[in-house]
């Protein structure tokens, strides 16, 4: 194989790197982690279902939202939908990084795809104009992928000894991450505008309690972010 | 039931990850939409940011003792005081377990 290289540095080195880059991102799910393992034995699911859900699914809004439906007795085609409405921003992902990912070898186009967490894209650089390192993405996502996981062992483990540990308050630790990387990307007029947009739009779907709203509120986000640059491009 | 289940989850979040990585499926993005995507990051955080601060149990949380909003806005503060995201977290998240 002589595939063109993107730096100079060995691959090893820029796995590990990305490895390191997303580090504090595998901690600050490590919680997450731990609520999906416990509570998939809370809803009846067993430790081999358990564990599955986050070595096939790998997705924790979703594995939280199916487990949920679970427990209230929803049917399997209630839960099908919920999921497709849940992991539809994830269509926007593959659109985002289509240019970066698609010209890879299939068995990297199918890797990295399975590894496309909201984690993996919000620390894979989008438009800095460069081919995307491949071994920098893999050892984020794969490190990512093993932590996970661990940290779902942790909760099944755990939750088979200690009872109501799904209302401790562990989904803080991603709401304190995501805002630390959030608030510096705020630097213009527009983002500011499209974040706002997200937001609302997020709580007032969720009080709703409409499983579209993520997607809406992103979608919205979005727009409300374009229009407002394109309407101060125009102005000035 | 749960097996089959995990199997359609499965192919459903793979399919919603991979689908437009397939250089074979006929698609070109303009500028315009590229610009638009552009924006996706911070919309992506802000949304599931949002619920999960104000939103318990289907119910929007309007009390300002909420110790998730106390949490965030600890994080706020800090990451625009010191732009260190390690820090940010960790010190946030011990103001969150004190208020909770």
């Amino acid at each position: 194989m002589s595939e063109p290289e993107i730096t100079e540095s060995p691959k090893l080195k820029r796995f590990l790197k990305g490895g390191l880059n997303m580090a504090p991102l595998t901690i600050a799910v490590a919680p997450w982690g731990f609520l999906v393992g416990a509570y998939a034995l809370e809803v009846g699911l067993n430790v081999l279902e358990a564990q599955s859900l986050s070595m096939f699914v790998f997705a924790g809004t979703s594995q939280l939202v199916a487990l949920g439906l679970i427990q209230s007795q929803a049917g399997l085609l209630a839960i099908i939908i919920s999921t497709l409405l849940i992991t539809s921003r994830h269509l926007l992902y593959s659109m985002a990084l289509r240019e970066k990912i698609s010209p890879l070898p299939l068995r990297w186009r199918l890797g990295l795809g399975f590894l496309l967490t909201d984690e993996l894209f919000v620390n894979t650089p989008l438009n800095d104009g460069k081919p995307l390192d491949r071994w920098f993405a893999l050892g984020g996502g794969l490190s990512f992928y093993i932590g996970w996981n661990l940290a779902t062992l942790a909760g099944i483990i755990a939750g088979r000894y200690i009872p109501n540990l799904t209302e401790l308050g562990l989904d803080f630790a991603i709401v304190a991450t995501f805002t630390a990387i959030l608030v510096p990307m705020i630097r213009t007029p527009a983002t500011a505008a499209c974040v706002a947009t997200s937001l609302s739009v997020a709580i007032i779907c969720a009080a709703l309690g409409w499983q579209m709203g993520l997607l809406l509120a992103i979608v919205s986000g979005m727009a409300v972010g374009f229009i407002f640059a394109q309407a101060q491009e125009y102005l000035q | 039931m749960i097996a089959l289940l995990l199997a359609i989850l499965t192919v459903i979040v793979f399919a919603s990850r991979y689908v437009f990585l397939e250089p074979r499926l006929p698609l070109k993005l303009g500028p315009r939409l590229q610009k638009l995507l552009g924006y996706s990051t911070p919309a992506v955080l802000a949304a599931i940011i949002g619920p999960l601060v104000f939103i318990r149990d289907e119910t929007l949380i309007t009390d300002i003792s909420n110790p998730y909003l106390i949490g965030t806005a600890v994080a706020v503060a800090l990451i625009l005081i010191t732009r260190n995201t390690l820090l940010t977290t960790v010190l946030s998240m011990l103001v969150f377990w004190l208020v909770h």
